[in-house]
């Protein structure tokens, strides 16, 4: 290293990311070890060190009942959706049946559904008086064969949830697939089955690990099904007590804080075994110097079941609540499918719902901000992923670590943290657009980070060493050849973030401003107050708009991104 | 060239700080009036002093937890065509983000907000001392349990919770009339509550204490636990949609006027009062540091005067003036359906709320 290289320019960017990476999210982390270390005053301002919060939730532990219903959830969630996401992205992405684009389609939809009609829409469907129960009971002879208020209805909605996160992080892991090894199996006569397991599955372990960890830690630490499903149903987990703090007056956060301080620890320690683990990168490259675009598997006879198991998912991730909403939206008020409800059909709700006073202004903020925070998130990450993937400096997985970790903050706590910051330090941009823009991108750098990781994890270091040879520049090297090749896993987390940061509540409640309303906030009321048919409508409304963007902005990016081989 | 620099930079700084000395002079008789002396007055030519002022300040800022479309809209034109100088402002969010963002926003002295409402969060802000006590003429209508004593907040509308039922499933002779009749076994599971604070079943298990006595009350809830109802995160008017849908036949704890509005639209909804029947009061206060004090008053005259109770009553609320019925006359007391109310204080409410929670999670939760 001579003098000389500390001026070039790739040093300046990493230090960039870095630098923001550690603006963004310190602030936040401060604040929530703050929070579980202290009581607080009337006021808000901090009154005395106190470790009661820690206590309180040693306490919880040792009552085994939650924590093992706690521990069944989050592991039964993250495995059903990674088997659901994950086969159903293996058929979309590398074979060769039919309907595969159904796959993203359906994806996107669910995924764009708001989040509280979405389980709405199921306790609906799955409810006592709901129309599975109704026909199963009329062919069983039997009443409430399915009962979703369980750990069973629990898992199946989470699991639902997330399948939209699998699918879309393992597609562009599939997409990236070195065929060389695979057609190597095939040729000592390995069956599909073999090879999945021996060859596709273990090189993309970067890509399982982080939907595992991920859906693990968010069902582990999620209140709201377990609330809305587990609650009427007397299950208890190790949030429940956490929702029942944020009723006192005032609210007290300090166990939600201490809660996630735990598992940061927890995540700390996961992310540094998978950091040992994918330190031999080598091991994962998938998209070498040579051609890399797999090639898509003759399933011969079974193509059709194939198609068909895509089809069922459609039906069951999206059509089914997807339809029940609809049919919600189109009523009076509620009843179940039948003869006598047809004759009641109205378009009153959408009415209603597209009325709704300087809706338009919401509109226009929230894809403004679902636009700025996924491409923010995503090219923040992908340069942060290029730090951990291609550099030799030591402690680098603590930038790992840094972007995961707001995973972990309570959004009410994080709202307060960013809200407290902007109103102190003086950058004004308090009451804008620019600190929910701030908020979100730190909220969903996370999500960014696990796939970009995962994606350049695939990338053999010798392409863009080609690059170099060929006298590029690092930055030229990046543009032309990384960027492009990540294109797969750079347009599904950026989908995901745009369809996430759309949703967003916890912390948009706090920061919006007269001026600056969102859809989430201004359709708050209609959550808290409306009528599901009025609340139905406008969900279909929004999760309408919401695909076209991603679908929209899907189609032109892959084009785009085609193009530049 | 370097000195020239410097000194021409500290002329800069002399004159600019020499026109900001100058301009708060010239400013400070504007000023001369604190809020607390505004919002305190009294006397012939208070409502022409207000007008003068509010003429200066052009505009106020409400921070609100009521619903945006169906209230708080037609109570700001309502205002702004009685004075058409005058914009409102507002911003929007349930009670914990309300109070959240006073408080920091007071933390960092940052006075944006004129006006806060809510239950309960206006008592949140008065205890951490950012509430400035006022007057307004019409609140000498208001019955006392309408009204704060020291004079912190004011009612603009009241909520009764009542239980709600599917009228398919409960059958008239069945309806429960009286709190023991809830206890009957054929309602076993068949009840849905919401764990909502602030109308949910800690409200219920405070009416209980209070109505019955610590004792009675606790007796009785423990009889209640043994009903197994299904609590719920989610909000009354999802529970009673729920009850509607064909879920669970009686929702026990829910807003009066939903299921009116339901049972208008044609579903199998109704509403039946235990007495005495819960009620939670809306309520308006002012801001310590108020940017916008003239303005504010005169706001906060015309929410409790009759005039602007009765855009409440037109955006079928129940509001609080006591000469104003509401638009369905019967959700409110004495009207037909109900005589006795339990209006719980939020000041009660949030001295005595926690214990209510805590009863709550420790007796109902498994």
């Amino acid at each position: 290293m001579n003098g000389a290289a500390y001026f070039r320019p790739e040093h300046w960017v990493l230090a960039g990311v870095c630098v923001i990476t550690a603006y963004l999210v310190l602030p936040p982390l401060y604040s929530v070890i703050q929070t579980s270390l202290f009581t607080t005053k009337l006021t808000g301002e901090l009154d005395e060190f106190t470790l009661r919060f820690y206590g309180d939730l040693f306490r919880e532990l040792q009552v085994i009942e939650p924590f093992l219903n706690t521990l069944y959830f989050a592991v039964g969630s993250a495995l059903l959706a990674t088997l659901i996401g994950g086969a159903v992205s293996w058929i979309a992405t590398r074979t060769d049946a039919p309907l595969r684009g159904l796959g993203y389609f359906t994806a996107f939809a669910s995924f764009g559904t708001p989040f509280i009609l979405y389980t709405i829409g199921w306790l609906l469907l799955l409810g006592k008086a709901g129309p599975v129960n109704d026909w199963l009971g009329r062919l069983l002879n039997q009443r409430g064969a399915v009962n979703i208020y369980s750990m069973g209805g629990m898992v199946f909605v989470e699991a639902l949830l997330w399948s939209p996160f699998v699918f879309l992080m393992l597609a562009a892991s599939f997409r990236s697939m070195d065929p060389a090894l695979e057609e190597a199996s095939a040729a000592c006569g390995a069956r599909i089955g073999q090879t999945l397991r021996r060859i596709s599955f273990r090189l993309m372990l970067p890509a399982f690990f982080s939907v595992v960890m991920l859906i693990f830690i968010r069902a582990f630490e999620s209140f709201e099904i377990p609330a809305l499903v587990g609650l009427p149903g007397d299950i208890r987990v190790l949030t429940t007590a956490i929702l029942l703090d944020a009723q006192r007056m005032p609210p007290v956060y300090g166990r939600a804080g201490a809660f996630s301080v735990l598992l940061m620890l927890v995540v700390a320690a996961a992310l540094y075994c998978y950091f040992r683990v994918t330190r031999e990168e080598s091991r994962f490259h998938t998209i070498t110097g040579k051609g890399y675009r797999p090639a898509l598997i003759p399933l011969g006879r079974w193509r059709y079941p194939a198609a068909a198991g895509l089809l069922l998912y459609a039906f069951v991730l999206l059509a089914l609540p997807f339809l029940i909403i609809l049919w919600a939206s189109l009523l009076p008020f509620y009843m179940q499918p039948s003869i006598e409800a047809l004759a009641k059909l109205t378009l009153k709700n959408y009415v209603v719902a597209l009325h709704f006073p300087k809706i338009t202004d919401a509109i226009k903020n929230s894809i403004l901000l679902g636009l700025g925070s996924a491409t923010a998130v995503m090219v923040l990450t992908t340069l942060a992923s290029w730090i951990l993937v291609r550099t030799k400096l030591r402690g680098r997985w603590l930038l790992d670590l840094l972007t995961t970790l707001p995973l972990l903050f309570p959004g009410i706590v994080m709202g307060l943290a960013i809200m407290r910051f902007y109103l102190i330090v003086p950058i004004p941009i308090y009451g804008t657009l620019w600190i929910l823009l701030a908020a979100f991108i730190t909220r969903y750098v996370p999500y960014g980070i696990r796939y970009t990781h995962a994606g350049l994890l695939q990338l053999h270091r010798e392409l863009e060493e080609a690059a170099y040879a060929s006298g590029a520049s690092w930055l030229n090297a990046m543009r032309r050849i990384t960027f492009p090749l990540l294109t797969p896993s750079f347009l599904g987390g950026w989908v995901f973030v745009f369809l996430l940061s759309a949703k967003e509540l916890s912390m948009s409640i706090l920061l919006v401003s007269p001026r600056t309303q969102v859809v989430s906030v201004a359709v708050y009321e209609l959550w808290e107050n409306g009528q599901v048919g009025e609340l139905a409508a406008f969900g279909v409304v929004w999760t309408t708009i919401l695909v076209a963007v991603a679908v929209g902005y899907y189609l032109f990016a892959r084009r785009y991104g085609v193009q530049q081989h | 060239m370097k000195a020239k620099e410097k000194s021409s930079l500290l002329w800069a700084c002399a004159i600019l700080m020499a026109t900001l000395g100058a301009a708060s002079i010239f400013a400070a008789p504007s000023r001369a009036a604190s809020v607390e002396e505004i919002a305190l007055m009294k006397g012939a030519d208070r409502q022409k002093i207000l007008v003068e002022g509010a003429r200066k300040e052009g505009k106020l800022l409400w921070y609100s937890t009521l619903i945006v479309d169906q209230v708080v809209r037609p109570v700001k034109e309502a205002f702004e065509k009685e004075y058409p100088f005058i914009q409102v402002e507002f911003y929007r969010g349930n009670s914990e983000a309300v109070v959240r963002r006073t408080l920091a926003e007071y933390q960092a002295k940052r006075y944006d907000a004129d006006l806060i409402d809510g239950t309960v969060s206006p008592v949140m802000v008065k205890r951490a001392g950012l509430l400035q006590r006022f007057y307004s003429p019409s609140l000498a209508d208001y019955p006392a349990e309408l009204k704060d004593a020291q004079g912190f907040w004011g009612a603009t509308n009241l909520y009764f919770l009542t239980v709600g039922y599917n009228t398919r499933n409960v059958k008239a002779n069945e309806l429960p009339k009286s709190y023991d009749d809830l206890l009957h076994p054929r309602w076993k599971g068949q009840m849905m509550w919401s764990t909502s604070r602030g109308s949910g079943a800690p409200m219920f298990i405070g009416n209980i204490l209070n109505t019955m006595g610590p004792e009675a009350g606790k007796a009785y809830l423990q009889k209640l636990k043994g009903q197994n109802i299904a609590k719920t995160t989610a909000s009354n008017r999802q529970v009673l949609d729920l009850v509607i849908a064909g879920e669970y036949p009686i929702a026990l704890h829910i807003f009066n006027h939903h299921a009116y509005i339901s049972k208008t639209a044609g579903a199998p909804a109704d509403w039946n009062p235990i007495e005495p029947v819960t009620a939670t009061i809306q309520t308006i206060a002012l801001a310590k540091n108020a940017p916008h004090p003239h303005a504010t008053m005169l706001f906060l005259d015309f929410v409790f005067s009759e005039r602007g109770q009765r855009v409440f009553q037109q955006a079928s609320y129940l509001p609080a003036h006591p000469k104003v019925p509401a638009k369905q006359a019967d959700l409110k007391p004495g009207a037909g359906r109900f005589k006795k109310a339990f209006y719980m204080n939020p000041d009660t409410q949030f001295d005595k709320g926690n214990e209510w929670v805590d009863y709550f999670q420790n007796q109902f939760l498994k």
